[in-house]
C-alpha cells in the first residue's frame, strides 16, 4: 500500500485506464483472484494478462503440433498466434514500451529453428504427406517474412537465452510431458504458472513498477476516488481540452512539449473528456464507447520512439483505416488525429504532413453525422470551421504545396519540395458549405438563434475565399468554376447599396461594387465551364444579382440571349428553384422600372400555379389530395431555402396583382361586349370573383383585400380611390416599404394608376360623350396635356378607341356608332366563327409543325424569350389580342394587301 | 455634333481601304479638327502601299514637296514586287485571255480542265493571282485587282483556304470602284458562303458583323439596296441578332432605310420593336425620331428630332444622299400619322410640327391632295385641314371582318388540299415499291 502511495501520482493514467476496462471482463476469467481477495466484488484483471494469456496459450499448442510434426495445425496455430500478437500490440507497445515479450521471441525463434530442421532434412521430408509438404512450405514462407520485423529481437534472444526463459521452458516441457488428453488441466496450471514469472519479467520495463498482484486492489481503490474527483472536474477540464485544443491550432510549435508526464497528463485529460462526453450523451453510444473503443484506445507511439513523417504517417494511416466501420467511435477518432496534430507540429514535421492531418481532421468531422439529412453538433461546425481555415492559411502560405484529386496515394510527397498531397480542399469546403446550409435550416428563422449561427456565414464566405484565392494560385479552370460557383451562391442573393449609388454618380465609378465581382467571377465560368449545371447556375445567380441592383435591360438580354426557358424543365430541382427565384426577382424587377407588362410576365408562371411558396422553396404547403410519404417530405425539406434568402412572398403577390390589375382593367373596359375576351390573369380574375361573391363588403383589410379595392375603383376611372387603396399606410408598411427605394416606385405606381384610369375612363363612358376636352381630362386625372393627348392618340392609332381628335378646339370627338341589336349579335356570331378558323389554323399548325401564325413576333421570337412565354401559355392574350389589332388596321383598305403579303412572306420564309 | 458621329465604330468593321472614303468625307465636314484627321489618314496611308496617295495627303499636310528617301526606297520595292508578281502570273493570264473568248469559258470546270490541260497549270499559279490581287488592292490598283480577283474565283473551290480572303477582297475591290452591281452580287455570294460555312458562332458572329457594315455601303448605293437592307438587316434573324450584340448603331442605317422606303411601311411596326428593345444599348435622332411618332405620340418631340437628324444624316457618309428623301418621307409619316389622328387640323400648327412656313405648308398639302394621297379639304377662310375620314359603321366592320374571315378559312382550305394531294401523290408513289 505504501508503494502505492508512493506513486500514486503516476500511477494514476495507467489505473485509470485499467478501471474503464474494468467491466469489460467477464467473471469466468476473474475466478482466478478471486480466491486471494475477499472484499473485492469483482476481480480487475488487465488486458495485458488477457492477451498474454491468449499468447502463451496458443504458444503451448504450436509446441504441442511441433511435438507430432503436425504442420498444418502447426500453420494454422500460427496464424492465430499472429492476430493474437496484433491484437495484444497496443498493450504491449503501451506497458512495454513496445519491447516484444520475451516468450513471443523465444516462440518464434523456436518455430523457426523446427521449420529449418525439418527443411534440412530432405529424407523425412520427403516422406511427409502431401498435405503435410504443402503446409510446410507456406509456414515457411510465412515464418521467414513474419520473423524479419522481429529480428534484432531475436539475434539478441539467440546471444543470451537468459536463465528465466530456460526454467519456463523446462516448466513448459514438463507440462508438455503430460497427457495431451487432459489438455485443459494442463493449460489450466500452465496459465498460471506462465503469468505468474512473465508479470514479474515485464515489471522492470514498465514506467511504473508497481507490483501487480497489489496493484489490483490499489485499482479498485483508485477508480473510485478518481470517479468522484472526475465529476467535479470534468466541467472545468472538459472546458480546458478544448481552449488547449483551439490554442493549439494557432500557436503551433509555440510550446515544446517533450516529455512523457506532459503527454500522458495530456492523454488522461482527453479520455477523461471522452468519458464525460460518454455520460452526457444521450443517444445510446454510451455503451458502445466504454465497451469497446475506449479500451482499444491505442498508445500514440512508443515513449522513446523517433517521431519522424513515415511514422506519423503511418498511424495517420492506421487511424483513418477505421473510418468507415461500423464500430468505429468517431469522435475518438477527431481526438486521435488532433493529438496527432498537435505531436506533427511538436515534432517540426513540416507543412505538408500538417496538411494531410488537418485534412484528415476535416473529414473525420464530416464522418462524424452518419445522417445525411441532419446537421452537426455545433462544437463540430465551429472545430470544422477552424480547422478549414487554418489549413487554407498553410496552403496559402506555402504555394509548394500541391493538393488534388489527382494525386495518388503512392505518389504522395511529403518529405522534400515540391510536395505532394491527395485530397480535395474544394470537397471539403463544397461539404462545409451544405452543412452551413443544414445548420441554418435547423434552427427556427424568427429565433435569435437563428441570427447567432447567420453571422458564422462570414466565416464561411472567409473560408470559400480562402479556397477561391488558393485554388486562383493553382486550381485547373474546372475546379476554379466551381470554386467560384460556390461565391456565387453566397454572393448573388445580398443587395449592395453601392450598386444604386454608383449608378447615380455618388460614389466614384471605380469602387468595385457587388455587381462587379458577380461579372467577374460569372464570365470566367462562361467561358471556362464545360458542365452545363454550373454554367446555368452562374446564369441564373448572374440575372438575379442584376435584377436585384434594377440592371433590368442586362438582366433581361442576359435571360433572352440564354435560352433557359427551354431547357429548364430538364435541370434539377435545385437549379429549377433556382430559375424560380429568378423569374420572381426579375418580374419584381421590371416592375420597378416600370415594365408592368414584362413584371406579369415574368410573375404569371409562379403565380397562376397558386403556390408560390413551393415553387421558390420557401415552405411546405399542406397537400389535400394525397399525403407526402415521409421520405419525399424529407427530401423536399432539403430542398427548402434557408430563411434569409427567402423573397417576401406577400410583396411578390403585390406586385404581380397589381400589374394584372394595371393590365387587365383597361382590357376589360375596352372589350366589355366582346365574345373572344380572354382573361389575361386569373389569379387575378379570382380574387375579383371571390370579392363579388361576398354579399357584403367591407373596407380592406388584406393586402389582396386593397388590391381588389382599388380595381373596382379603377373600373370607374376614379384613379384617386385607386390610388388610395393600392397606396397608403397600411400597404405601405406590408408592401411598399419593402423596395430599397420605395418612393420612387410608388411615385410610379401613381402614375401607372393615372394613366391607366384615364384609358378606362374613355373605355366605359366614351359611347356617352360626342366630344370630351383634352384640357380637362388633364384636369381630371392631373397629367399634363401632353402625356393625355398620347395616350389618347395612341388609342385612336391602335383601334382602341373610335375617335379622333380635333385640334382647334382641343377635344376628341367620338365616332362610335352603336351597333344595334342584330348587329351587336352577328358581331358575336363572326367572333365565334373566327375562334374557331383560329382553331382551325392552330390544329393545322400542330400538325404541320411550324407556327407561321405566330410570325409576327417573329425578330423577338429567335431570342426564345417570348416563343416561350407563348408556349407557356403567359402571353396568349396579349398576342391575341395584337393580331386582332393588326387585323382591324388591314380592314383600312389600303394596307390590307401590303399585310397579307407580308403574312405570305413569313409563311414562306418558315416554310423554308 | 461629334457625339452622334460613327465614323470611328464604323471604321473598326471596315477594310483600311474602305475607311479612306469615310475619312475623306469627313475632311470636308469641320466636326474635328483639320489637321488632326490629315495626320490620321497619312498614318493609315502608310500602312498600304499606295505612295501617291501618300504624297499627296503629306502635300496636303503642308509638309516638305520633297519625296523622303524612305518613300522613294518603298516605291521602287512596290514596284519590284509588282513586277515579279505579274512575271510570275503572266503566263496564265494570257492563256485566261485567250480562252476567254473561246467557249470552255462557260463554266468553270471546264476551264479549269482546259486550262491544266493546255497550259500546265498548278496550284501555285492560284497562289501566285492571289498574291498579285491583293497586292494590286494594297497600292489601291482596285480595277485589276478585281480582274485577278475574278479569275482567282472561278478557279478556286469553294474549300481553299484563301476562297473566303477572295470574297472579302473581291468584295471590296467592288465597292471601291463603285461597281454596285457586281458588289450586289459578291455580298450576296459573300452572305450566302458566311451562313453555309462552318464557323463557330462567335466567329460567324464577326463575319457577319462585318459583312453588315460593308453591306451599308452598297446597299445606300444600289438602286435595289432599300429594299434589299430591311430585307437583311430586319428579316434575317441571324443578321438582327448579330446588330443587336455587336452593333446596334447599324439601327440608325436601318431605321433611315425603313424611313425612305415608302414601300415597306409595314416594316415601321417590327422596326419600332427592336428600336424600343435596343433602346437603352443605342440612341439617336433618327431613332428617337421614330420613337417619338410612334411610341409616344409626341409630334412636338418628333418635330425637334427631325431637327436634329438633317444635321446627323448632313454629317453622314453612308446615308448624306438621302437627306432630302428623309426630310421629306419623314415629313410625310408625321403628317400620316396627323390625319390618322385628327379630324381637323390648323394650317399653322401643322406648318410648325412639319418644320415648314405655313405658305409652303400649305402647297404641300394640296400638293398631297391633288395627288390623291389624301382624302381631305382645306376651309381657307379659317385655315383648317379638315380629313375626310367617315367613322367605320357596324356593317361596315362586320363585312370586312366577315371577309378576313373568308380569307383565311380560303387559304387554310388550299394548304389542306396542297398538302393532301401530296400525301396522295406520296402513298401513290409508295405503291409502285410494292
Amino acid at each position: 500500500m505504501s508503494r502505492f502511495f508512493a506513486n500514486g501520482s503516476d500511477s494514476e493514467s495507467e489505473s485509470s485506464e485499467e478501471e474503464v476496462q474494468a467491466p469489460n471482463f467477464n467473471k469466468a476469467s476473474a475466478f482466478q483472484f478471486s480466491d486471494d481477495e475477499e472484499e473485492v466484488k469483482r476481480v480487475v484483471r488487465s488486458t495485458k494478462e488477457k492477451r498474454y494469456e491468449n499468447l502463451t496459450s496458443i504458444i503451448k499448442t504450436i509446441r504441442n503440433h511441433k511435438k507430432i510434426k503436425d504442420i498444418p495445425n502447426t500453420l494454422s496455430s500460427f496464424e492465430d498466434l499472429t492476430r493474437a500478437y496484433t491484437k495484444a500490440l497496443p498493450v504491449i507497445s503501451k506497458e512495454e514500451n513496445g519491447i516484444t515479450p520475451r516468450f513471443y521471441i523465444r516462440c518464434l525463434a523456436e518455430l523457426e529453428d523446427f521449420i529449418n530442421e525439418i527443411w534440412e532434412d530432405r529424407e523425412g521430408r520427403r516422406n511427409l504427406s502431401k498435405n503435410n509438404t504443402k503446409s510446410l512450405g507456406t509456414l515457411r514462407q510465412k515464418v521467414r517474412k513474419y520473423i524479419k520485423d522481429f529480428e534484432e529481437d531475436l539475434s539478441r534472444f539467440r546471444e543470451a537465452p537468459d536463465q528465466e526463459s530456460e526454467a519456463e521452458d523446462e516448466e513448459a516441457h514438463v507440462s508438455d510431458a503430460g497427457d495431451a488428453a487432459d489438455d485443459s488441466d494442463v493449460g489450466f496450471k500452465k496459465e498460471l504458472s506462465v503469468t505468474a514469472p512473465k508479470l514479474a519479467k515485464s515489471a522492470p520495463a514498465k514506467v511504473v513498477p508497481a507490483d501487480d498482484d497489489d496493484s489490483d486492489d490499489s485499482i479498485d481503490w483508485d477508480s473510485d476516488t478518481e470517479s468522484e474527483t472526475e465529476s467535479s472536474e470534468d466541467e472545468n477540464q472538459y472546458q480546458n481540452m478544448r481552449e488547449r485544443f483551439l490554442k493549439r491550432s494557432t500557436e503551433k510549435g509555440e510550446e515544446k512539449i517533450g516529455d512523457e508526464e506532459k503527454r500522458k497528463d495530456k492523454r488522461k485529460e482527453q479520455k477523461l473528456k471522452i468519458r464525460k462526453r460518454a455520460e452526457d450523451d444521450e443517444d445510446g453510444e454510451w455503451e458502445t464507447v466504454v465497451k469497446g473503443h475506449v479500451v482499444e484506445k491505442p498508445k500514440m507511439f512508443e515513449k522513446d520512439a523517433e517521431i519522424d513523417i513515415p511514422l506519423v504517417l503511418a498511424k495517420l494511416v492506421e487511424i483513418m483505416s477505421a473510418r468507415g466501420k461500423k464500430r468505429t467511435d468517431r469522435r475518438l477518432q477527431i481526438d486521435l488525429l488532433f493529438e496527432l496534430r498537435d505531436i506533427s507540429d511538436q515534432h517540426n514535421l513540416g507543412v505538408p504532413v500538417s496538411v494531410k492531418i488537418h485534412f484528415n481532421i476535416i473529414s473525420a468531422i464530416f464522418d462524424y453525422n452518419q445522417k445525411i439529412s441532419e446537421p452537426m453538433k455545433m462544437e463540430h461546425w465551429a472545430l470544422l470551421l477552424e480547422v478549414m481555415q487554418s489549413m487554407m492559411k498553410l496552403l496559402l502560405a506555402n504555394p509548394d504545396i500541391s493538393i488534388s484529386e489527382s494525386v495518388a496515394e503512392e505518389h504522395e510527397e511529403y518529405a522534400a519540395a515540391p510536395f505532394y498531397i491527395r485530397g480535395c480542399p474544394l470537397a471539403a469546403v463544397e461539404r462545409l458549405d451544405d452543412e452551413f446550409t443544414k445548420l441554418l435550416k435547423e434552427c427556427d428563422p424568427h429565433s435569435n438563434d437563428y441570427v447567432s449561427r447567420l453571422k458564422d456565414e462570414m466565416n464561411v464566405v472567409k473560408t470559400i475565399e480562402l479556397v477561391l484565392q488558393y485554388f486562383e494560385q493553382c486550381g485547373n479552370p474546372n475546379e476554379r468554376c466551381r470554386i467560384y460557383l460556390r461565391k456565387i451562391e453566397h454572393l448573388y442573393y445580398k443587395f449592395d447599396p453601392e450598386v444604386l449609388k454608383k449608378k447615380r454618380g455618388e460614389v466614384p465609378a471605380t469602387t468595385a461594387t457587388s455587381v462587379d465581382v458577380m461579372d467577374k467571377l460569372c464570365k470566367f465560368i462562361y467561358a471556362k465551364d464545360d458542365t452545363d449545371r454550373i454554367r446555368t447556375r452562374a446564369i441564373l445567380a448572374h440575372i438575379y444579382h442584376h435584377a436585384m441592383h434594377d440592371n433590368w435591360f442586362q438582366a433581361r438580354d442576359l435571360v433572352l440571349m440564354s435560352h433557359l426557358q427551354d431547357n429548364i424543365d430538364a435541370a434539377d430541382p435545385a437549379t429549377r428553384i433556382l430559375y424560380n427565384r429568378m423569374m420572381a426577382n426579375l418580374g419584381l424587377c421590371a416592375f420597378r422600372q416600370e415594365n408592368v407588362k414584362d413584371a406579369h410576365h415574368c410573375l404569371v408562371d409562379l403565380m397562376v400555379t397558386g403556390k408560390p411558396k413551393e415553387l421558390l422553396a420557401q415552405g411546405l404547403l399542406p397537400q389535400r389530395q394525397h399525403e407526402r410519404s415521409a421520405e419525399q417530405e424529407k427530401i423536399e425539406k432539403q430542398r427548402q431555402m434557408p430563411f434569409h434568402m427567402h423573397i417576401n412572398l406577400e410583396l411578390l403577390e403585390c406586385v404581380y396583382l397589381v400589374s394584372a390589375m394595371l393590365l387587365e382593367i383597361p382590357y376589360i373596359a375596352a372589350h366589355e361586349f366582346d365574345a373572344r375576351r380572354r382573361m389575361i390573369s386569373k389569379t387575378f380574375y379570382q380574387q375579383l370573383r371571390s370579392s363579388e361573391r361576398q354579399s357584403l363588403v367591407g373596407p380592406p383589410e388584406s393586402m389582396r383585400e386593397h388590391v381588389v379595392a382599388a380595381a373596382k375603383a379603377m373600373r370607374c376611372g376614379n384613379w384617386q380611390a385607386c390610388a388610395n387603396f393600392i397606396v397608403n399606410k397600411k400597404m405601405n408598411t406590408k408592401v411598399w416599404d419593402l423596395f430599397y427605394e420605395s418612393d420612387r416606385v410608388r411615385e410610379m405606381l401613381v402614375k401607372f394608376i393615372k394613366e391607366e384610369s384615364l384609358r378606362t375612363y374613355l373605355f366605359t363612358y366614351s359611347n356617352v360623350y360626342t366630344s370630351i376636352s383634352i384640357p380637362s381630362l388633364a384636369q381630371m386625372y392631373e397629367l399634363p396635356v401632353p402625356k393625355v393627348h398620347s395616350i389618347i392618340s395612341k388609342m385612336i392609332i391602335n383601334e382602341e378607341l373610335m375617335a379622333s381628335l380635333d385640334d382647334p378646339s382641343e377635344t376628341v370627338v367620338m365616332h362610335r356608332s352603336e351597333p344595334s341589336r342584330l348587329q351587336a349579335l352577328a358581331m358575336q356570331f363572326v367572333d365565334k366563327v373566327t375562334n374557331l378558323v383560329d382553331v382551325n389554323e392552330k390544329v393545322f399548325d400542330m400538325k404541320q409543325g411550324n407556327f407561321f401564325q405566330r410570325g409576327n413576333m417573329g425578330n423577338r421570337g429567335d431570342r426564345g424569350y417570348n416563343r416561350n412565354q407563348n408556349n407557356q401559355g403567359g402571353n396568349w392574350g396579349g398576342q391575341r389580342r395584337d393580331n386582332r389589332n393588326q387585323r382591324n388596321r388591314n380592314q383600312r383598305g389600303h394596307h390590307k394587301n401590303q399585310q397579307q403579303q407580308q403574312q405570305q412572306q413569313v409563311q414562306t420564309i418558315d416554310e423554308e | 455634333m461629334a457625339n452622334f458621329d460613327l465614323t470611328r465604330i464604323n471604321c473598326q468593321y471596315l477594310d483600311r481601304h474602305l475607311t479612306f472614303p469615310l475619312l475623306e468625307f469627313l475632311c470636308g465636314k469641320e466636326i474635328y479638327n483639320q489637321q488632326e484627321l490629315l495626320e490620321y489618314i497619312l498614318e493609315t496611308v502608310n500602312k498600304t502601299n499606295m505612295i501617291d496617295y501618300t504624297m499627296d495627303t503629306r502635300k496636303r499636310l503642308n509638309l516638305s514637296q520633297e519625296m523622303p528617301d524612305e518613300l522613294v526606297q518603298r516605291k521602287a520595292e512596290v514596284l519590284a514586287t509588282l513586277k515579279q508578281l505579274q512575271n510570275e502570273v503572266a503566263p496564265i493570264m494570257k492563256a485566261t485571255d485567250i480562252l476567254k473568248n473561246g467557249e470552255s469559258m462557260k463554266d468553270s470546270k471546264t476551264f479549269v480542265n482546259a486550262l491544266q490541260k493546255d497550259y500546265n497549270f498548278k496550284v501555285e499559279h492560284l497562289e501566285s493571282a492571289y498574291k498579285l490581287a491583293k497586292y494590286l488592292y494594297e497600292c489601291g490598283n482596285y480595277q485589276e485587282s478585281t480582274s485577278y480577283l475574278y479569275f482567282c474565283l472561278i478557279v478556286m473551290s469553294p474549300n481553299d483556304k484563301n476562297y473566303l480572303n477572295v470574297l472579302w477582297g473581291k468584295l471590296a475591290a467592288e465597292i471601291l470602284t463603285l461597281n454596285w452591281n457586281t458588289a450586289l452580287e459578291d455580298l450576296t455570294r459573300l452572305r450566302d458562303y458566311i451562313d453555309s460555312a462552318n464557323f463557330s458562332t462567335i466567329q460567324a458572329l464577326q463575319q457577319r458583323t462585318w459583312l453588315i457594315h460593308w453591306s451599308v455601303l452598297v446597299f445606300f448605293n444600289h438602286p435595289k439596296g432599300r429594299d434589299l437592307i430591311i430585307e437583311m438587316f430586319l428579316y434575317k434573324p441571324l443578321y438582327l441578332n448579330a446588330i443587336q450584340t455587336m452593333c446596334p448603331h447599324i439601327m440608325r442605317y436601318l431605321a433611315t432605310a425603313v424611313v425612305i422606303n415608302r414601300t415597306r411601311r409595314n416594316a415601321l411596326k417590327d422596326l419600332i420593336k427592336v428600336i424600343q428593345q435596343e433602346s437603352y444599348t443605342y440612341r439617336d435622332p433618327i431613332t428617337e425620331f421614330l420613337e417619338c411618332l410612334y411610341v409616344n405620340f409626341d409630334f412636338e418631340g418628333a418635330r425637334l428630332k427631325l431637327h436634329e437628324c438633317q444635321t446627323v444624316i448632313l454629317n453622314d457618309f453612308f446615308i448624306v444622299a438621302c437627306l432630302n428623301e428623309f426630310v421629306e418621307d419623314a415629313r410625310l409619316m408625321i403628317f400620316e400619322t396627323f390625319c390618322r389622328i385628327h379630324q381637323c387640323i390648323t394650317i399653322s400648327m401643322l406648318a410648325d410640327k412639319l418644320n415648314m412656313k405655313p405658305n409652303e405648308a400649305e402647297c404641300w398639302i394640296v400638293n398631297l391632295i391633288r395627288n390623291a394621297r389624301l382624302n381631305a379639304k382645306i376651309d381657307s377662310k379659317l385655315g383648317h385641314v379638315v380629313m375626310g375620314t367617315q367613322p367605320l359603321s357596324p356593317y361596315q366592320q362586320l363585312v370586312e371582318k366577315i371577309d378576313s374571315l373568308s380569307m383565311r378559312s380560303e387559304h387554310l382550305a388550299g394548304l389542306i388540299e396542297r398538302k393532301s394531294k401530296q400525301n396522295n401523290k406520296e402513298s401513290i408513289d409508295s405503291w409502285k415499291y410494292y
